[in-house]
């Protein structure tokens, strides 16, 4: 069974308060203060003298696990939500790979489900491992994948969602197995909503209307796959959209607010498919998660489509 | 109309109302008078996001603070149902 291994998080210590975005992006002060009182947005992180490479080392940096292990990563998987995000030929994923000494590895990135990409980047991981992999034959240690996330938000439609969210930079760095004994991966359930890619907007407003209620569906499905109920989950870990959304995805689930790790999104704001694994992190330093709790993971990806995502892991 | 609910300020919903007719009158640059009876969606196009920006004028005008948490929009077909919502889930602020 997939299995979260160990984690690191990056999040770069420079914070932009959200009234200095207004003069940029012609914000009013009406839509500063919309995203300070509703939002829960007060500033974001941001790693200006930092490029993309330097930010996914600085994640990987921190995984002390992958520290002489290296030979037994086989696959690395880089999910983010901007298809594109530097010049041919640079690339930073295979320079990362190749400063980590993982230059064997199979390299790919998985887009095209914006911030939803993480979820599914654990779910791919561990298919490919458990595909190469046959349990209870690990008198060696069995391989592993190397999942990064973290993108500088480097253009308008990457800083900010007018109205609902700001992006934060930041990465996080994980490690996957297929049959280890991290946090165990018990179901994952997703919907790609293609009808939501319109140039015109069309379909805008009833994304509005649709996307707590598909956020709650997957997170049920989800949980019903794992054979198991939302009073069987000790923490959800949201994306960090914003906070209004998740106040009322509660209301929506009657799960009880403080057990949503809503800690990030003040300080770090949206950061990509990181926000999983940042919160995932200060679930752990936070002690909410014990041995064989069980927690549910969810995100949206919004942009050029729609993802609704869930995934439910045993601690 | 909508009746307000039993418990909820009369007096102090009537206030939302004006306040929050204006409001969307200018918001939405609507041509005409916003009334209570008028259907948020359908008639005056409020998205979401308008909507908060109504709360928050709402906010500051009224001294208070809205309980947003506990927002149904399908259960808040009119302005009446809004304004009758805001009274019922606002304390001062």
């Amino acid at each position: 069974m997939t299995a979260l291994e160990a984690v690191s998080v990056y999040l770069p210590p420079v914070r932009i308060p959200i009234e200095s975005l207004a003069g940029p992006f012609g914000l009013t002060e009406m839509q500063v203060k919309l995203f300070r009182r509703f939002h829960g947005l007060r500033e974001v992180s941001r790693d200006p003298d930092g490029s993309l490479y330097d930010l996914l080392m600085k994640a990987a940096a921190g995984l002390d696990a992958l520290r002489g292990q290296e030979h037994r990563v086989r696959y690395v998987l880089y999910a983010r939500a901007m298809p594109v995000v530097a010049p041919y030929p640079v690339n930073p994923l295979h320079e990362v790979c190749r400063a980590l000494g993982l230059g064997h590895a199979l390299a790919f990135t998985v887009t095209h489900q914006s911030c939803a990409g993480g979820l599914l980047a654990i779910d791919i991981a561990g298919r490919l491992l458990a595909a190469d992999t046959e349990p209870g034959h690990d008198s060696q240690p069995g391989p592993l994948a190397l999942i990064l996330t973290g993108e500088k938000a480097f253009t308008r439609e990457a800083q900010m969602f007018t109205d609902t969210t700001v992006f934060g930079e930041g990465a996080a760095a994980c490690l996957v197995s297929a049959f280890g004994a991290g946090d165990r991966m018990l179901a994952y359930a997703s919907s790609v909503r293609g009808e939501f890619d319109s140039p015109t907007g069309e379909n805008d407003a009833r994304l509005q209307r649709e996307y707590r209620p598909s956020l709650a569906e997957v997170m049920h499905r989800a949980l019903d796959e794992a054979g198991l109920t939302l009073d069987d989950i000790r923490v959800v870990l949201p994306h960090n959209v914003n906070l209004v959304t998740w106040q009322r995805m509660c209301v929506l689930l009657k799960f009880p607010r403080d057990r949503v790790v809503l800690d990030n999104i003040p300080a770090s704001g949206h950061v990509f498919c990181a926000d999983l694994f940042a919160n995932y992190q200060t679930a752990r330093e936070r002690g909410l998660l014990r041995p064989g709790d069980r927690y549910l993971a969810a995100a949206v990806g919004a942009g050029g489509g729609a993802t609704f995502a869930a995934m439910v892991f045993e601690h | 109309m909508a009746a307000p609910e039993t418990g909820v300020d009369g007096e102090f919903r009537q206030r939302v109302v004006v306040v929050m007719t204006t409001v969307l009158a200018r918001l939405l640059d609507h041509p005409e008078p916003v009334t209570e009876d008028m259907r948020l969606m359908e008639e005056l196009g409020l998205s979401s996001t308008f909507g908060l920006e109504l709360l928050l004028e709402l906010e500051d005008q009224l001294l208070i603070l809205v309980d947003v948490e506990q927002m149904d929009q399908e259960k808040m077909e009119t302005v009446g149902d809004f304004a009758t919502f805001v009274a019922d889930h606002s304390r001062p602020g």
